[in-house]
């Protein structure tokens, strides 16, 4: 026996790799993901960093070459979701992107050909809930060779990257009386932290964290509390309307590894639009939480709508950032939030440092010294924004260098009628229906100054948009709208530089920028596709 | 999939307890005809006025959210119009029974867990808020009928392999829209303008004009049928002015211009058009 294959026989039998645990093929580590841009080659998490400002420093493609971007390659899905369908964020390492999408079908994909490695295709249980109202999927999390999914029937599965094995399998809550899950795990240290979907029907809403290793639970924050905690004030005195008071958490968080806190959006209470069962503030329905990584505990949280009426989930993408408020450098997180206000809070404490309405909502138009919106109209009586509110759970963008927050809004008019719902597990219930007006609907990319919540620019859509927003650091804002074009804008002004029809919406999806080999690609999912652009070679 | 309740649930919970001898009477009459209930094409609530209010009560709680309060659609999420799916999309009942239990399989139209009772109650107020089209169409000449529309029509209309591609198709008009509203269309065409056909007059940067039809629109572009009847693009950096136009294309026919027996006339050869 040749010494080589006498010094690759004991590997061999021991069933290990012969690489370096520090090498690529061991994917990335906890460190890689505190780091998060510093690899250029690497797209790691869903917002490429744990700040959730998906602002890339990549800067091969600039405002002023933009306009030569081109399409490299399109994968297609072969499913067959109309409409929504494709909101995930690809995660790339090693040349290798790492998709899901809907109906729990998941990719790994060739970057450099769009040609496919594996794929992965959920056999989902025929009676689904829908707790999720559509099938769709935001993409993994990803430790070492692991990837993280959750499903449309309420699990959490592990992945080997290299074939697509699945490595464990856990139930994260019933599906059959309405649970379900739709965003992509954040992955910290030693934790996978999923939300849950399902606000519609008789839920209770969560955070969980689980062990990476083997899917064993370690905590679990319920987002409404239990009777005789605190908030259990701002429930009626009944643990029938607490145990399925909705409260979803089915959007990413966003982490602080110095605070060692995540900040989580909760969505509405059950049901959406009658009110008259729960009265109160029903907390922590249409909040910001931020709880501790370790114990799941809460640290502070913040309502944006006490006691909503109008489906305006809270489960936005909680963008922190480092930034000089008023002379003084603080840790903020914002966020643009479906009421149609802009807020800015100090992520150390919860403090409100700014609430500016971005819409023309009647909804209200300030805040009280307590923070509390001044409510003016609460559906009843005529135009606030519809169930989807005055933006969702595409994300937004943060450019650091000129202070801007830039979001998708939705101007849109809708009366609502509620009615006291005939509660059933597993059947969702509104409670009550909503009348919109489909003439009055419009959209725009709107940037607005972090300090004051002043629009500084917009570019008008015809229609109420869903996409989501990446910036990168050489002054380029990208997006998607409801009529299919993926555009390029100037962040200093908002001056339209490129755009390329997809053929469908893009609906909740952003796009992910990496380098392939020195060439910077920008990727775009769109109805049943997902396409990679760059500059000519 | 089906997971059957007993039948007394949704009819306790869904409808007034003051019938609750008239109900227990159906649902005994239904229990005892359950093995068949689901297999059947006919709807056995279909007209029945509590089963219609029911089930308006379930359309507002399970449907209305992605297909509007009036069940007339939202475009903007792609949710039909629930209105016209008898007459436009030629389903029977139990595909619409089947449709609602298992919903569309890769769309964002979900299963409904309802038991047989409630999904034929949904059934039966779909039926009943159905465009059903005309409805005892007063007597006329189709042959008279068919030259009238030549004369006056067919410049923008086609029907039955007859004219011109600017108007809609007027071939299955009278199945989709009642007497009354095909009548309001011709007399006060401005009234309610259909997508698609929203008027908007362009002056381009060379001082050419363009009135057309949108047919669609996005944040750079719209693309047109113009009043030829071609259809064409134009890029909206490219436009000086973009006027859009309250009314419809068509213009008035008033009474003196074409009398209601002509317009009866007209629907008779639209109907049965075919049959020539």
């Amino acid at each position: 026996m040749s010494k080589f294959l006498e010094q690759l026989l004991p590997a061999l039998l021991a069933g290990v790799t012969l690489v370096s645990p520090l090498s690529a093929q061991d994917g990335p580590s906890y460190a890689d993901l505190l780091k998060g841009f510093s690899n250029p080659d690497r797209w790691l998490t869903y917002s490429g960093d744990y700040s959730g400002k998906r602002h890339s420093p990549l800067q091969q493609i600039t405002p002023e070459n933009v306009s030569k971007l081109r399409p490299v390659w399109t994968f297609q899905t072969g499913t067959t979701t109309r409409g929504r369908g494709f909101e995930t964020t690809p995660l790339a390492d090693d040349g290798v992107l790492y998709v899901t999408g809907s109906n729990n079908n998941a990719w790994a994909i060739d970057a450099h050909t769009g040609r496919t490695f594996w794929r992965y295709r959920r056999n989902l249980p025929n009676d689904l809930t829908y707790g999720a109202s559509a099938p769709v999927n935001r993409g993994f999390g990803m430790l070492g060779n692991k990837l993280f999914m959750v499903t449309l029937d309420a699990h959490l599965l592990a992945f080997d990257r290299r074939n697509g094995d699945i490595l464990w399998d856990i139930e994260l809550a019933d599906y059959r009386v309405g649970y379900a899950a739709t965003l992509a795990p954040l992955v910290l240290d030693g934790k996978v932290i999923v939300g849950i979907s399902g606000g519609e029907y008789r839920t209770r809403g969560f955070i969980d964290a689980y062990n990476p290793l083997n899917g064993e639970q370690l905590w679990r924050f319920n987002t409404f509390p239990g009777p005789g905690e605190p908030g259990s004030e701002t429930w009626p005195d009944d643990p029938e309307v607490l145990a399925a008071g909705g409260g979803g958490t089915w959007m990413n968080g966003s982490f602080d590894p110095e605070l060692n806190l995540i900040f989580w959006g909760v969505g509405n209470p059950n049901p959406d639009y009658y009110g008259d069962a729960r009265p109160g503030d029903n907390l922590y329905s249409n909040s910001l939480v931020a709880l501790d990584a370790d114990t799941g505990k809460l640290r502070w949280h913040y309502q944006f709508t006490p006691h909503d009426l109008n489906d305006w989930d809270s489960n936005h993408m909680p963008v922190l950032a480092e930034v000089n408020w008023q002379g003084r450098l603080r840790q903020v997180v914002m966020v643009g939030n479906r009421n149609g206000f802009f807020y800015v809070l100090d992520r150390v404490t919860g403090e409100l440092l700014l609430g500016e309405p971005f819409t023309a909502t009647s909804w209200a138009r300030e805040l009280d010294a307590d923070g509390r919106p001044i409510v003016l109209n609460d559906g009843s009586q005529g135009c606030v924004p519809d169930p989807w509110g005055s933006t969702n759970f595409m994300p937004p963008t943060f450019v650091p260098e000129q202070d801007l927050f830039i979001l998708t809004a939705r101007e849109t008019c809708a009366t609502y009628v509620p009615e006291k719902p005939a509660d059933a597990p597993g059947q969702s219930n509104f409670g009550g229906t909503v009348l919109i007006d489909a003439e009055q609907g419009r959209g725009a990319l709107r940037a607005l100054d972090i300090h004051t919540g002043n629009l500084v620019w917009e570019f008008s859509y015809p229609s109420p948009t869903f996409g989501g927003v990446l910036s990168t650091a050489s002054g380029l804002v990208f997006a998607g709208d409801h009529e299919g074009n993926f555009m390029a804008f100037n962040a200093d002004d908002g001056s339209h530089l490129w755009h390329y029809q997809t053929g469908s919406r893009i609906w909740g999806a952003a796009a992910m920028t990496f380098m392939l080999e020195n060439r910077q690609l920008v990727l775009i999912p769109s109805g049943t596709t997902l396409t990679a652009f760059a500059l000519p070679e | 999939m089906n997971r059957d309740r007993s039948l007394e649930v949704p009819i306790r919970h869904l409808l007034c307890p003051q019938w609750s001898f008239v109900l227990l009477a159906m649902a005994t009459v239904l229990f005892a005809a359950t093995p068949l209930l689901y297999a059947q094409s006919v709807n056995p609530l279909e007209g029945d006025a509590r089963a219609i209010r029911g089930g308006a009560g379930l359309f507002r709680a399970q449907c209305a959210t992605c297909h509007g309060a009036n069940a007339k659609g939202i475009s903007s999420i792609e949710a039909p119009d629930l209105t016209q799916i008898w007459s436009q999309r030629s389903l029977s009942a139990a595909a619409v029974f089947e449709i609602i239990r298992h919903g569309i399989p890769g769309s964002i139209m979900p299963p409904h867990s309802l038991t047989d009772t409630e999904n034929w109650m949904l059934v039966a107020y779909l039926q009943s808020i159905a465009q059903a089209g005309v409805v005892g169409l007063p007597a006329g000449d189709a042959a008279a009928g068919r030259l009238a529309f030549v004369e006056n029509c067919s410049t923008c209309h086609r029907a039955h392999g007859v004219g011109e591609s600017l108007g809609p198709n007027l071939s299955n008009v009278t199945s989709q829209l009642s007497l009354e509203r095909l009548v309001a269309s011709v007399r006060d065409p401005d009234a309610l303008v259909g997508r698609g056909y929203k008027l908007v007059q362009l002056r381009v940067s060379e001082g050419e004009e363009i009135t057309g039809l949108i047919k669609s629109e996005d944040a750079f572009s719209l693309q047109l049928q113009d009043d030829t009847g071609r259809l064409r693009s134009v890029n909206k950096s490219e436009l000086q002015t973009v006027e859009r136009l309250p009314g419809s294309l068509m213009p008035a026919f008033v009474r003196t211009q074409l009398s209601n027996q002509r317009l009866f006339d007209i629907f008779n050869f639209l109907q049965n058009g075919a049959q020539q």
